[in-house]
């Protein structure tokens, strides 16, 4: 059913409060974020599937700065249409911006 | 502003999950939920996420919440003179107008000690002026008597509304703790007197609108009551990383030992729609990839069937992580198994209690270990590979035969189902309000003396692990579950002397409690051996 997968990077400016949360604690926040939105999601096959999601880099805990993450849908997504639905369901202190813009 | 990056996990302290609630107390009645455990344990506890909804609702209330904080912020408050603060606004607990202590855990009544102290807040009742200290989740109130205002005993969605009401129309302290006193369900112990005279725990009002006696408050239908559907959603891990949903509370079944079908009581079921309209909500405020189904005994929901084919065809479509309470070794083996293939994670829990049927007879535990070896089979036809398995000792009753049967039982459970067997051995306490309250704990030696009978005839093998609840800290949690008033000062020397976090194994010493209580003239021995028929909580029906 979802054999292709359309990547979609972008750049997460991590800031404020959320500084005080590690990349696991990342993985969970974005993991829910999408599956409150209703963006087409692609899952991990096997047994214990879960939201697809990479990341370029980190950051320590209490440093502010910014991530590249990829997010992976079942149909293309672009940019404006991601950050429109995804960015109300983020905490405040995570920023979806685009990477082409940022270069 | 403390810089929480120099604390472990500062997620703990920062108090921004999803769903969160932040408002302005100007013109509100400002609450603060105390949690007396670290944030992870408190986050994951049910009752936290109700009364934060169900306070939060209303538009002239403020909830926000506190848990008790680690040693190295708990040391660092107290030498910066720095208050115990609400996550939310970073609020002084001394600012509150009130306090809702969760008080589920007896091992944790020093902690709530320590968090008032914390905050800025006097310990005793007494010493308060106007700020009010409420407390719940209790069975037994009385040792905490002297340090919380006002208990309320039962289930908050059934009085939320008229608390807030009182809150609202009363404005000083002792109109509060009247008005509240008059209200079903709560208890403020200053309007009673309690002594002890020869064995019997004498319980009188002090004042005529002092209710007696007290009744515990049950929600009437769980179909309509509250569900906290923007959950609290924590963004660092906690202890139980899945949302659970009640699909019934209480039990039907009445096993002798057994205080939480006493306290939950009369035993009501949700309907499959209810429960799964109330997983699409969850779901949908959430996002969560975890939920838990919960109840006390599983098997004896009428729709069970029903619920689990609905509730894992929510969760397939949208890859969610759905998990079972336990469930009667005889439903594996009859009408669910081909169910359970469908779970990530089936498991199987059996609580046994007693190896042999006679005991199990008089525990009204009624369970066929021939099912529970077939149980076991099919369990290992779909590819599980370990049971949990449940026993108490230390029943007034059981006789050495009934200690070394455990060990054969095991062993022949092993050898016929190559299962991994996690044996947990539990010491038999008798809590308030159970069918067994009025016997006795063991005394240390005769546990002991059974202890080492059952580990003397326990198979060697290596796929069978066994874990003995500690005997000590059962000890402590029977006195500490059924003492009265006079308990109230062996807490408060053990809170001066900097003992906190029982809860935790390493914490615990036995040791030094026996050494405050005997500074602070409590006899233990005789609170555990005492016979009586008139306890500390016979005031409450
Ligand atoms: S032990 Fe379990 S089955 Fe027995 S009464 Fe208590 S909750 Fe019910």
């Amino acid at each position: 059913m979802q054999t292709i997968k359309f990547p979609i990077a972008v750049i997460l400016h991590k800031h404020g409060e959320m500084v005080y949360f590690s990349q696991l604690d990342l993985i969970h926040i974005l993991e829910r974020a999408l599956r409150r939105s209703d963006l087409p999601l692609y899952f991990t096959q096997g047994f214990n599937p879960h939201v697809k999601i990479s990341f370029k880099n980190g950051l320590k805990l209490g440093q502010e700065g910014f991530i590249e993450v990829i997010f992976y849908f079942t149909e293309n997504i672009v940019f404006c249409r991601l950050k429109e639905i995804l960015q109300p369901q983020l905490p405040e202190g995570l920023e979806i911006i685009d990477k082409e813009v940022s270069g | 502003m403390i810089d929480f990056k120099n604390f472990q996990r500062p997620q703990r302290y920062i108090g921004n999950e999803w769903n969160v609630v932040k408002k302005s107390h100007s013109g509100r009645v400002s609450f603060c939920f105390c949690y007396p455990d670290l944030y992870e344990i408190g986050m994951s506890n049910l009752g936290t996420h109700i009364v934060y909804g169900l306070l939060n609702r209303n538009p002239d209330f403020v909830c926000e919440r506190s848990f008790m904080p680690a040693e190295d912020l708990a040391n660092y408050l107290k030498t910066s003179k720095i208050p115990l603060f609400s996550l939310e606004t970073k609020t002084a607990l001394h600012d509150f107008e009130v306090l809702g202590f969760h008080l589920g855990c007896e091992l944790n009544f020093t902690n709530v000690l320590h968090m008032l102290a914390l905050g800025g807040v006097e310990i005793f009742s007494a010493e308060r002026k106007d700020l009010i200290v409420l407390g719940g989740g209790i069975v037994n109130p009385e040792p905490l008597a002297e340090f919380i205002d006002v208990f309320y005993l039962g289930e908050f969605e059934e009085v939320a509304d008229r608390f807030i009401e009182i809150f609202h129309k009363y404005k000083d302290k002792s109109a509060r703790l009247k008005a509240l006193a008059e209200t079903e369900g709560f208890y403020v112990p200053a309007f009673y007197q309690a002594s002890r005279q020869a064995d019997q725990y004498v319980f009188e009002q002090r004042y005529s609108y002092a209710r007696l006696p007290q009744k515990r408050v049950a929600v009437k239908d769980l179909n309509r009551s509250f569900v906290p559907e923007a959950w609290l959603t924590a963004h660092t891990e906690i202890i139980h990383d899945r949302i659970p949903i009640e699909i019934a509370r209480g039990c039907p079944n009445a096993c002798s030992f057994c205080q939480a079908r006493a306290v939950y009581t009369p035993y009501r079921q949700r309907q499959t729609a209810t429960v799964i309209n109330i997983l699409q909500r969850l779901y949908q405020g959430s996002g969560s990839e975890n939920f838990s189904f919960l109840a006390l005994s599983a098997s004896d929901h009428s729709e069970i069937e029903e619920l689990i084919d609905a509730g894992l065809d929510y969760c397939r479509k949208r890859r969610i992580g759905l998990s079972l309470p336990s469930l009667r070794a005889s439903d594996i083996v009859g009408r669910l198994y081909k169910k359970l293939s469908s779970f990530r994670k089936a498991s199987l829990t059996v609580a046994i209690e007693a190896a042999r049927q006679p005991l199990r007879e008089a525990l009204n535990k009624k369970i066929d270990l021939g099912v529970v070896f077939e149980a076991a089979k099919i369990l290992q036809s779909l590819g599980l590979r370990q049971i949990k398995i449940y026993f108490m000792y230390g029943f007034p009753q059981e006789t050495d035969e009934d200690l070394l049967a455990i060990g054969e039982f095991l062993d022949d459970l092993y050898r016929r189902s190559r299962l991994k067997l996690r044996v947990s051995l539990n010491v038999f306490i008798p809590k308030p309000f159970s069918l067994w309250q009025a016997k006795s704990i063991l005394p240390e030696d005769i546990l002991r003396r059974r202890q080492d009978l059952i580990l003397r005839n326990l198979p060697r093998q290596r796929g069978v692990s066994v874990s003995f609840s500690s005997i000590e800290r059962s000890l402590f949690e029977a006195l500490v579950s059924r003492a009265g008033r006079e308990f109230g000062k062996v807490l408060y020397l053990a809170y001066s002397r900097g003992v906190c976090f029982d809860g935790s194994r390493e914490n615990f010493s036995f040791g030094i409690w026996k050494e405050l209580m005997e500074e602070a003239g409590f006899d233990y021995r005789r609170c555990l051996e005492e016979q009586t028929a008139n306890f500390p909580w016979s005031f409450i029906e």
